[in-house]
């Protein structure tokens, strides 16, 4: 059935009209009988969720444009969040077997917790799907009210029904012996508060802070562009994150990039702060960093890469090294120390030879002492033995041993086995006559710590900086200025005051007592509250 | 400067602490003249309420002066704005809460707002008292400019919220019909009687700590907990040594005593922590929450006593003339100045300083979690008020739910639940 929308004074509204456009007087037959304050939301205009014989992609419309479903998809949300928090998150905890760990700390609650996945909740599709569903929401109410809104706040008349003046819920009626010249004053008073009044016969319109409706909407966009923001993680090239350790003096690979970091010096501070007698406090810990860019022989296993410095910085917390949207983080360190080279000095007899430096991650083959050739032929990082021939036990240096080949100017050939931290040497070939080279350790070189740092990219960040701040910039639009109406109409001697306020009603009230007193009406603030009844 | 001077400089301003708390209870006590004094004889009501409301807010600025010194020097002593441990937040909280009141007092000058803010403000300052005093070193992530912008700004914005909540409590004080019998009428007296036990609660919890951190209590034990060594991967027993300050009702679980004062006669721990809670300082905790609880209840119950009706009925006639809807319209206004101050502080800066510090903006730590669910919680009461005529009552009690979970945020995620901001070590 269709219903009858063209209003009284002639004005044909769209379906879902619940004021007339034009002179406000309610559509609704049974609404035009009441005797309750209007409802004056989105000005009584037709939205695109009041739309008659709905199908399926108005009733989803219909269904994220309601402001109450918006408040259960934000109480849901907060809810599951709160569960979020009972217990440490799987990315925190620490152990690499979270169904056991949460078993055994928290015995069968923890075990439902994570079977339900709920050690991962931020990260479940449902609570994903919550801040969909919450993105829709932000979307749909405000295309649903903003369009019709805008149309209605654009095309105002400053004459209004009389219905739709006494039932404003602030109201003021009484009489006025010279329209014309009280319809002055009352201009005058509007305009030295910033209303911009608008005259039609004895009607007036006085109007201020429009753009305060605009807030709402203003703060829905920027959160708009916050989550879209937060989407664009999955553009490749987006968002990066890695871990990488480094020893001290170690330069390594960032995967899936062309860049290397060295770690030159890892340094850790300690205090005793005042008061704390005797108490170690962690003061500062930094990485003083190098970020190279390898331009030649780069994933080559084969070749050493050619490597080009870029920065230099000194990473510590709240300092990352921050290059071309690449940002690198201390995140952690260990105190583990280990060898990285020894330095041999060669003797014979007493006399220095010379010195040979040896790189205990990477050794050369070759080291020239003056007319002698040591070739390393023989490297075991952590020495054993294996049915009586020398093994080594892992990769780490803990305890190395070489065997040197030592190549004489006069063709003599020798050979030397050397476990210089057993300070044991022995010549494995080599006549007797030539004098005994003697290994002996000038200096050793160690890293102390392995430093943790984090690698990142997050190209999405200046536009979620920008959605926060646009949604501050709306909240504050829309709740420290107010959109303040007044509406006056005159028939004969009858003057009838109404106005309205998207909210602080106790301002509008205050503020309409002092315009009115300016036209010499004497009236209480209080007075003007027309809550719920009409004044007749 | 020497660690003599260091220690001079908070001598003097733990006793500028004091004397804003002090001046603090003293311009409570001056609101109170304010407003009951209305009625006393050969005055006029009006007259005396702004001449003594005046009052009160020079004495409340006088106090957040003198607690300003204390920031002050205690920052000079220590290097950094002390915000970084829960007694130096939770005062800075209490300062931020005068600050919101004497700035929502400049917009509606209501001296019955004082009369709520002022003795919150109070309690947070005592609570804060409790917790250790010690000066510390920044630890690397806390050294920023961030610390200084995020924590001030946060906390701003979440006294704002609780001076709502003060309102908030007055309207429903002014509007609960205490006499109402119906299923409806005592939900809501049931609510405000809560709320108010709370309350009593938490100044019982300070005035316990308190007394016998005078009395010098003090009692030991050794604790054997079982851990899983991270490095072997195999269980180990481990031995904590756990202090009490408090005499123990319950013991921590599976755990020897070392040393006890006797208490009342009490020479052991009446009972054993169960075995969930296991952990080092659960049981501490415990034994400071039942204390906290029994002592709540026999304050609430003394005054139930005394005053042969329900808190909220006693204190109800206070608020006889006082304009309900001027106190919705400051509850809801100072939220709506608390907001944005709020999302800017605890969330924008938050997310700022935690990309820097951290490398990632967020990651749902438990801090970062509730702040955010504060931020949900008024966002619907915002949504709920504008959009759907929330005003009065309903907006009142969600003013009350929404303190509370500012308090967990700020204290009960530290407390209950570890994470990345659990620097307070309590």
């Amino acid at each position: 059935m269709l219903k009858n929308t063209k209003c009284e004074c002639g004005h044909q509204n769209p379906v879902g009209t619940v004021l007339c456009e034009a002179c406000g007087l309610p559509v609704h037959p049974e609404d035009v009988q009441s005797d309750k304050p209007l409802e004056m939301r989105y000005e009584g205009a037709a939205r695109r969720s009041q739309k008659s014989n709905p199908n399926i992609l108005d009733r989803v419309w219909n269904f994220f444009s309601s402001v109450k479903v918006a408040v259960y998809l934000i109480i849901i949300t907060l809810i599951c969040s709160i569960i979020g928090t009972l217990l440490p998150q799987v990315n925190v905890i620490p152990s690499n077997d979270p169904a056991s760990y949460y078993a055994t700390e928290y015995g069968w609650i923890g075990e439902l917790y994570y079977a339900l996945g709920l050690a991962d909740t931020f990260g479940t599709w449902w609570y994903k799907g919550l801040v969909l569903m919450i993105a829709a929401s932000l979307i749909i109410c405000s295309l649903d009210r903003i369009i019709p809104l805008y149309r209605a706040l654009s095309k105002q008349q400053a004459v209004k029904h009389e219905t739709f003046l006494r039932r404003q819920k602030v109201l003021y009626t009484g009489d006025v012996a010279n329209a014309e010249a009280w319809l002055g004053e009352m201009e005058a008073a509007a305009k030295g508060r910033r209303y911009r009044v608008t005259r039609e016969g004895n009607a007036l319109l006085a109007e201020k802070n429009r753009f305060s409706r605009w807030g709402p909407y203003i703060n829905h966009i920027g959160l708009i562009i916050l989550l879209a923001a937060l989407l664009t993680r999955g553009i490749p090239g987006w968002y990066m994150e890695q871990g990488i350790a480094l020893k001290e003096g170690q330069t390594g690979p960032i995967n899936g990039t062309s860049y290397y970091l060295e770690n030159i010096q890892f340094t850790e501070v300690k205090e005793v702060g005042p008061h704390i007698s005797g108490q170690e406090l962690q003061f500062a810990f930094e990485t003083e960093a190098v970020l190279y860019r390898c331009i030649d022989n780069c994933h080559n296993p084969l070749s050493e890469p050619i490597l080009e410095e870029v920065k230099q910085h000194t990473i510590k917390p709240n300092e990352p090294l921050v290059h071309e949207g690449y940002s690198i983080y201390q995140i952690d360190y260990s105190f583990e120390p280990q060898l990285t080279a020894i330095t041999f000095d060669i003797g014979a007899e007493g006399r220095s030879l010379g010195e040979i430096k040896i790189e205990l991650a990477d050794p050369a083959f070759f080291y020239p002492v003056g007319d002698l050739t040591f070739e390393l032929s023989g490297y075991y990082p952590d020495l054993t033995n294996v049915n009586g021939e020398p093994a080594t036990k892992s990769r780490q240096p803990n305890n190395p041993a070489f065997i040197f080949d030592v190549q004489r100017a006069d063709g003599v050939e020798e050979s030397y086995f050397v476990v210089p931290l057993e300070q044991f040497q022995t010549r494995l070939k080599g006549s007797g006559d030539a004098e005994v080279l003697q290994f002996e350790i000038a200096d050793m070189d160690a890293s102390r710590y392995s430093s943790y740092m984090l690698v990142r990219v997050e190209r999405a960040l200046p536009y979620i900086l920008a959605g926060a701040l646009i949604f501050l910039f709306g909240v504050v639009l829309g709740l420290y200025w107010q959109h303040r109406r007044i509406w006056v109409r005159i028939d004969g001697d009858q003057l009838i005051v109404a106005a309205h306020t998207n909210k602080n009603w106790y301002g509008i009230r205050e503020e309409l007592a002092k315009l009115l007193r300016k036209t010499g009406i004497e009236t209480d603030a209080k007075s003007l509250d027309n809550n719920g009844v009409t004044k007749k | 400067m020497s660690v003599e001077q260091i220690e001079s400089l908070i001598d003097l301003s733990s006793t500028f602490l004091m004397v804003a708390f002090l001046v603090y209870n003293l311009s409570f006590i001056v609101f109170g003249i304010a407003v009951l004094g209305k009625r006393w004889s050969n005055r006029d009501p009006q007259s005396h309420e702004r001449r003594w409301g005046t009052i009160g807010l020079i004495i409340a600025i006088v106090g957040f002066l003198s607690q300003a010194a204390f920031a002050g020097l205690r920052w000079a002593a220590n290097g950094h704005i002390p915000v970084s441990n829960l007694y130096e937040f939770l005062t800075f909280f209490g300062m931020m809460v005068v600050l919101a009141f004497i700035i929502i007092y400049a917009i509606y000058r209501k001296p019955l707002t004082g009369l709520f803010a002022m003795p919150l403000a109070v309690v947070i300052v005592a609570y804060g008292a409790v917790f250790p005093n010690a000066v510390k070193p920044l630890i690397p992530q806390l050294q920023s400019i961030w610390l200084y912008i995020h924590v001030t700004l946060a906390a701003l914005g979440e006294a704002f919220l609780a001076v709502g909540f003060a309102a908030g409590l007055m309207y429903l004080l002014r509007t609960v019909d205490f006499r109402d019998k119906s299923v409806s009428g005592r939900r809501k007296i049931r609510g405000v009687e809560v709320t108010l036990f709370s309350l009593i609660t938490l100044i019982s919890f300070i005035a316990i700590i308190f007394i016998f951190r005078g009395a010098g209590y003090h009692a030991e034990f050794t604790q054997t907990v079982i851990e899983i060594d991270q490095t072997t991967k195999q269980e180990v027993e481990v031995e904590h040594t756990v202090e009490y300050t408090l005499p123990p009702i319950f013991k921590p679980h599976n755990s020897v005593t070392v040393e006890m004062q006797s208490f009342l006669g009490m020479e052991e721990p009446l009972l054993e922590a169960p075995s969930w809670l296991n952990g080092v300082n659960a049981g501490r905790k415990l034994n400071t929450i039942v204390w906290s609880l029994a002592l709540g209840l026999v304050l609430y119950g003394l005054l139930r006593l005394i005053l042969r009706r329900p808190l909220g009925a006693a204190v109800s006639p206070i608020m006889d003339g006082i304009d309900e809807q001027d106190l919705d319209e400051i509850s809801y206004r100072a939220i709506a100045i608390g907001y944005p101050i709020f999302t800017l502080g605890a969330l924008i800066f938050a997310s700022i300083w935690a990309h820097q510090a951290w490398g990632r903006f967020w990651a749902f730590d438990p801090k970062e979690t509730w702040a955010l669910i504060t931020w949900f919680f008024y966002t619907a009461y915002l949504h709920l008020r504008l959009s759907r005529g929330w005003q009065g009552e309903k907006s009142a009690w969600m003013s009350v739910i929404g303190f509370l979970i500012i308090m967990f945020t700020l204290i009960g995620v530290n407390l209950v639940i570890a994470g990345l901001h659990s620097y307070a070590g309590v």
